[in-house]
């Protein structure tokens, strides 16, 4: 399970540092792809549920919401910007915050439990650095995406999948967070964010 | 910005009859789906005695308990009389009338997911529940007529899923000490006490601690509020009421649901961080009330300052238990009366600032006086239950020997309270400077207002023994 976990890693850090915001389809349906090999070989026997879990991951996550997304920057000049402002303070902070992810993670060489907490750990971190340094709402979607799924990879660490309605209701979050998101934000300006709104997020 | 972001001048002008042809049956069939829906919730309540509750159903992902109970009754109540206010307002609004179909449709798959919501029984159904609503409910805030409808929604929903990560990031952490220590976790919420540590454990405090922040967020309390008054002011009326009466109750069920779990664990974490909120959240309210000339974001403040209150509340625990309950329930009344008469006020004056409304009871009587009522209901006057909500809070943090609360409770809500009626009083009794004889106002407009300040005043004199025994129910549930 450690190969997927690093692809998925690799789909989180290497947009941030290098990618646009026009290419984030592509790193989302890696990392989706990632979770869907976690998902079907995190069981040692394949029973119709995991069977399910894994289609699902594979139709939402790395087909239906990249393409949706696709669709909503075509066209779009904020797709040409960086994920992440390229300066090497940004940088410097997300290294940062990603080795402060594995310490989370206790310590990531121990085994797979504490490797997948530290991916986890660090794609929520990279996600709300993504959402404080960025105020171009397309790149902010991205961040809530990976951030979304961050938490579906969360699941791996549980002793069971989640019940049906459960994966159904977060499956739903991930459609609609990217439906409802790339309405607001089509041809949407970079936001006047109130002074006392930016500082709550900080 | 597309043409969605702000209603375009030709509709706002045209005749309601003109827009929208075709859609007269949505705004009655939707009242008609909120009184179905209501008298179900009440049927509900009278054939169900508290003593047969827990009642797990759906395979336990739903329960029908105390809580559950009380707070499906209490957002089926609000939603009926939002979907009245709707229908009043269809004929008088152009606006409305043009996408009424669309609207409806959100409105009613939001009340779905509520409802699922509130009855949940497990947290991460219940979080991603949470989350649905909101993405539900960005849409119609996105159809409000400020200067950039589609941004505050935006960041609407930016905000929401923040808190809501903050709070995932809890759970996280929970099945992290529990993994540590080679317990396994569920997080169905009757069998998630089972995975805690009566121990102190720095994994499962962090857990508390993002999942009270997060969600503290949801309610509008410092330091993540700032979302709360610029979207309540954004949206459209019946939206903010949805939201500050509806939405924000599932949130507060979140809670109870986290208060519920933690009974006997890490009691004082919970009421250091609550607390920690609550005078955070109370100072802010005051300050921004102090400044504020616009009476929709007065309300959104006073919604800030009224978490802060529960916030305290909670803190105390045992003792102000049943006063937090019955301030949250009265709560709901009183921001759906004030946003749904704002709503009134704005269709006529064309404004959310105070500065041109003066003497509104003279140009609006019933509007006017409704409003006067909500205010001094909001401000926790008597006979509302609001004032018999506040003094028990007040009681309870002087049982509880924390008279650094009290005292700050007490100078905040004065300030607000000055700040107010200095902003308020003037408009609704000042010179007015409209010529003409009053506005009609429509008796289907005010049914709902009248059904929230008969409720209001109910719960303050005398409450109907079912719903006190539900209410101490409840407020036992949370350490009451």
């Amino acid at each position: 399970m450690t190969l997927p976990l690093i692809l998925c890693l690799v789909a989180t850090v290497i947009p941030v540092f290098f990618g646009k915001i026009g290419v984030a389809p592509t790193w989302l349906s890696l990392q989706a792809l990632a979770l869907g090999w976690i998902s079907i070989t995190r069981q040692s026997e394949l029973s119709v549920h995991v069977l399910a879990l894994g289609l699902e991951v594979l139709l939402v996550r790395a087909w239906l919401v990249p393409t949706l997304l696709r669709r909503a920057l075509a066209g779009q000049s904020a797709a040409r910007q960086d994920l992440m402002p390229s300066n090497l303070f940004a940088w410097g902070v997300a290294i940062s915050l990603i080795i402060l992810a594995f310490r989370f993670g206790d310590g990531a060489r121990a085994d797979v439990r504490a490797l997948t907490l530290g991916v986890v750990a660090a794609t929520v971190m990279i996600a709300f650095l993504i959402l404080a340094t960025n105020r171009e709402p397309a790149a902010q979607l991205v961040g809530l995406l990976f951030m979304e799924n961050a938490l579906a990879l969360f699941e791996s660490l549980m002793p069971e999948p989640w019940p049906l309605p459960v994966h159904l209701a977060v499956s739903g979050v991930y459609i609609l967070t990217v439906a409802v998101g790339s309405w607001l934000v089509r041809g949407h300006s970079p936001a006047p964010v109130a002074p006392s709104a930016l500082k709550d997020m900080a | 910005m597309s043409a969605l972001a702000s209603p375009s001048s030709s509709i706002l002008t045209a005749s309601p009859d003109q827009v929208a042809p075709g859609t007269r049956w949505v705004a009655p069939a939707l009242v008609a789906v909120a009184l179905i829906v209501w008298l179900a919730s009440m049927a509900v309540f009278i054939t169900h005695p508290l003593a047969e509750l827990p009642l797990y159903f759906a395979k336990r992902y739903l329960v029908l308990d105390a809580t559950s109970l009380l707070f499906v009754v209490l957002v089926n109540t609000v939603f009926l009389g939002i979907s009245v206010y709707i229908l009043s307002r269809e004929h008088s609004s152009a606006v409305l009338s043009h996408d009424i179909l669309s609207r409806a449709g959100l409105m009613l798959t939001f009340m779905l997911i509520i409802n699922l919501g509130v009855m949940s029984n497990h947290l991460i159904l219940m979080w991603a529940l949470i989350e649905l609503s909101t993405l539900c409910a960005a849409p119609l805030v996105a159809r409000g007529d400020a200067a950039s409808p589609k941004s505050v929604a935006w960041r609407y929903m930016l905000y929401s899923a923040m808190t809501l990560s903050i709070t995932f990031l809890g759970f996280m952490c929970l099945a992290q000490s529990a993994h540590l220590r080679g317990v396994d976790i569920s997080f169905a919420v009757d069998q998630l006490g089972q995975a805690l540590s009566t121990n102190s454990d720095g994994w499962q405090r962090l857990g508390l601690s993002f999942m009270l922040f997060g969600l503290g967020g949801k309610l509008g309390l410092a330091p993540l509020y700032s979302w709360m008054p610029e979207t309540y002011e954004a949206a459209p009326t019946s939206t903010s009421a949805l939201l500050a009466a509806v939405q924000f109750n599932i949130s507060v069920v979140a809670v109870f649901r986290i208060l519920q779990v933690f009974q006997g664990f890490e009691s004082h974490f919970v009421s250091q961080e609550l607390l920690l909120m609550g005078y955070l959240s109370l100072v802010v309210a005051a300050v921004q009330v102090m400044a504020v000339r616009n009476y929709k974001r007065l309300i959104a403040y006073a919604c800030v300052s009224s978490s802060g209150v529960i916030a305290l509340g909670l803190s105390v625990g045992k003792a102000a238990a049943y006063g937090v309950v019955l301030y949250i329930v009265s709560n709901a009344f009183v921001k759906s009366l004030l946003f749904l008469t704002a709503g009134r006020l704005r269709a006529v004056y064309g404004t959310n600032d105070v500065a041109p409304l003066s003497g509104v009871i003279r140009v609006m009587p019933f509007s006017g006086l409704l409003f006067t009522v909500g205010i001094f209901a909001l401000l926790g006057f008597p006979p509302f239950a609001s004032f018999l909500a506040e003094m028990m809070i007040l009681s309870g943090i002087v049982q509880a020997g924390n008279l650094m609360a009290f005292t700050l409770m007490c100078v905040m809500l004065t300030v607000i309270f000055v700040a107010t009626g200095r902003t308020v009083f003037p408009m609704l009794w000042g010179a007015s400077r409209r010529e003409g004889p009053p506005v009609h106002e429509s008796w289907i407009a005010a049914l709902p207002k009248l059904g929230f300040v008969f409720t209001l005043i109910m719960l303050g004199t005398y409450t109907p023994k079912p719903i006190t025994e539900l209410l101490i129910a409840v407020a036992q549930s949370i350490g009451g």
